[in-house]
């Protein structure tokens, strides 16, 4: 990443920029607080965050579109509550978005244009969507030019490329079995740029900026896992900061939609979460101003940030057959009890004797529903 | 007759392309072409039909 220097001497900073649009010093602050946060760093590195934005200058950005449903864009713009959307569009200057963007047609491409040809190995390139390869590419087409080529030329003279979504990530829902397009994941098809990946469907819009903060603060791209993505983001199992955790762990579970379980805000295990496969900050960073998220909301996870998930992870809403970690001849109602047992130092006999009870009666009802289904 | 396109067409969801016949600064005839195709109706075909809204959301 040496050429970080030169995409900092572009003017304004963003501190500048945020406050030309009114953004208060304090909700400066917070955003750097979130993002320390974000970045899994200790709340003493806000400073540094803040710091390093007052003099940092905004990178260019440009986003393209491809095989998608705009579901990126959505998570994008619904960047928390406004004052953060105003953050995150002056953090980064966004100069071409076809979503968004006041031009159309030819003037749209000159924008695109203008800024491969003279910020060439400066700018962020986002991409959302899948890129079709079957039939020389026909399935995607912008101005008359192929996905492919298009990724080639942007993605290839960009100073990293952040692959926004499952679909730009491993192809997603367009590469879901039978791939009628051919659609692949833009890691497949573009090298020698960096590339950061960050899966989901969509994609968290905290996890875009945490990666362009992090690049302005420390100067290099953030420590990614075996899929690329962000570790800070996609570093902690879902079921491990799980709400609904410590109902699995006691063998409280939801066993059909509405019942008290259900109601009571129990364990979607048995619903057919994939929660305990799946590696995604959804649990603490959270959706729509960090009010909710699937789980939280009382629906199972679909592990929609899970590698080629709209295959592997169907149907949603059949239970995994055994939990990674555990040997697969291990139930949840066994984990459960097993842990109850592992945390009993803490906990009185009669929780423990409690929670068996769950177990006994869970296993009994499984035997009953199976006599019954013969 | 001259004829325009643009492509794309911005500040809509999805891919665009319009294109139109003019004769003396009146539109004769015009297409549009929707540029993406991915085959959702056949990616779900043979799938679990609890699943669907799930894929079909995504269009």
């Amino acid at each position: 990443m040496g050429e970080g220097k030169d995409l900092r001497d572009s003017s304004p900073t963003v501190y500048q920029a945020l406050r030309q649009r009114g953004v208060s010093r304090r909700d400066f602050m917070k955003f750097c607080s979130l993002m320390a946060a974000t970045l899994a760093l200790p709340a003493s590195f806000a400073p540094k965050i803040a710091e390093a934005l007052e003099k940092a200058k905004r990178p260019s950005l440009v986003w393209l579109e491809f095989q998608d449903c705009c579901g990126n864009t959505e998570s994008f713009l619904r960047a928390s509550n406004p004052t953060v959307v105003d953050i995150v569009l002056d953090v980064l200057s966004v100069d071409y978005h076809e979503t968004i963007m006041a031009p159309a047609g030819k003037d749209a491409e000159k924008s695109l244009q203008d800024v491969v040809k003279n910020q060439k190995g400066k700018y962020i390139c986002v991409v959302e969507g899948a890129i079709p390869t079957r039939d020389g590419g026909v399935y995607c087409c912008v101005g008359g030019r192929a996905a492919i080529d298009i990724a080639k030329e942007v993605c290839g003279n960009s100073l990293a490329t952040i692959a926004m979504g499952a679909c730009a990530w491993d192809g997603g829902i367009p590469s879901a079995n039978p791939n009628p397009t051919g659609a692949v994941g833009v890691k497949d098809v573009i090298s020698g740029v960096p590339i950061i990946n960050l899966p989901g469907c969509p994609a968290n819009v905290v996890n875009l900026t945490g990666t362009v903060v992090h690049y302005l603060t420390f100067g290099s791209l953030p420590l990614t896992d075996n899929n690329g993505a962000p570790l800070f983001g996609y570093g902690t199992r879902i079921h491990d900061a799980c709400q609904r955790r410590a109902h699995y762990d006691a063998g409280r579970y939801v066993r059909q939609w509405g019942d008290e379980g259900h109601r009571n805000g129990w364990c979607l295990y048995y619903m057919g979460c994939k929660g305990p496969e799946t590696y995604k900050n959804c649990p603490t960073a959270q959706w729509n101003d960090r009010t909710s998220w699937p789980v939280g909301a009382g629906h199972n996870c679909i592990g929609c940030a899970s590698p080629k998930f709209w295959d592997t992870m169907t149907p949603f809403y059949s239970r995994l057959a055994a939990i990674p970690g555990f040997g697969v001849e291990s139930t949840a109602d066994k984990v459960g009890l097993g842990l109850a047992i592992a945390t009993a130092a803490g906990v009185t006999a009669h929780a423990i004797a409690r929670a068996g009870r769950k177990h006994i009666r869970h296993e009994d009802e499984e035997k009953t529903a199976k006599t019954e289904g013969k | 007759m001259p004829k325009i396109a643009i492509d794309p067409v911005t500040r809509i969801e999805g891919h665009l392309r319009v294109e139109a016949q003019v004769d003396g600064g009146q539109v004769k005839d015009a297409w549009a072409s929707s540029t993406m195709f991915r085959g959702i109706e056949l990616i779900l075909k043979n799938r679990d039909p609890r699943d669907a809204w799930a894929f079909a959301q995504r269009i």
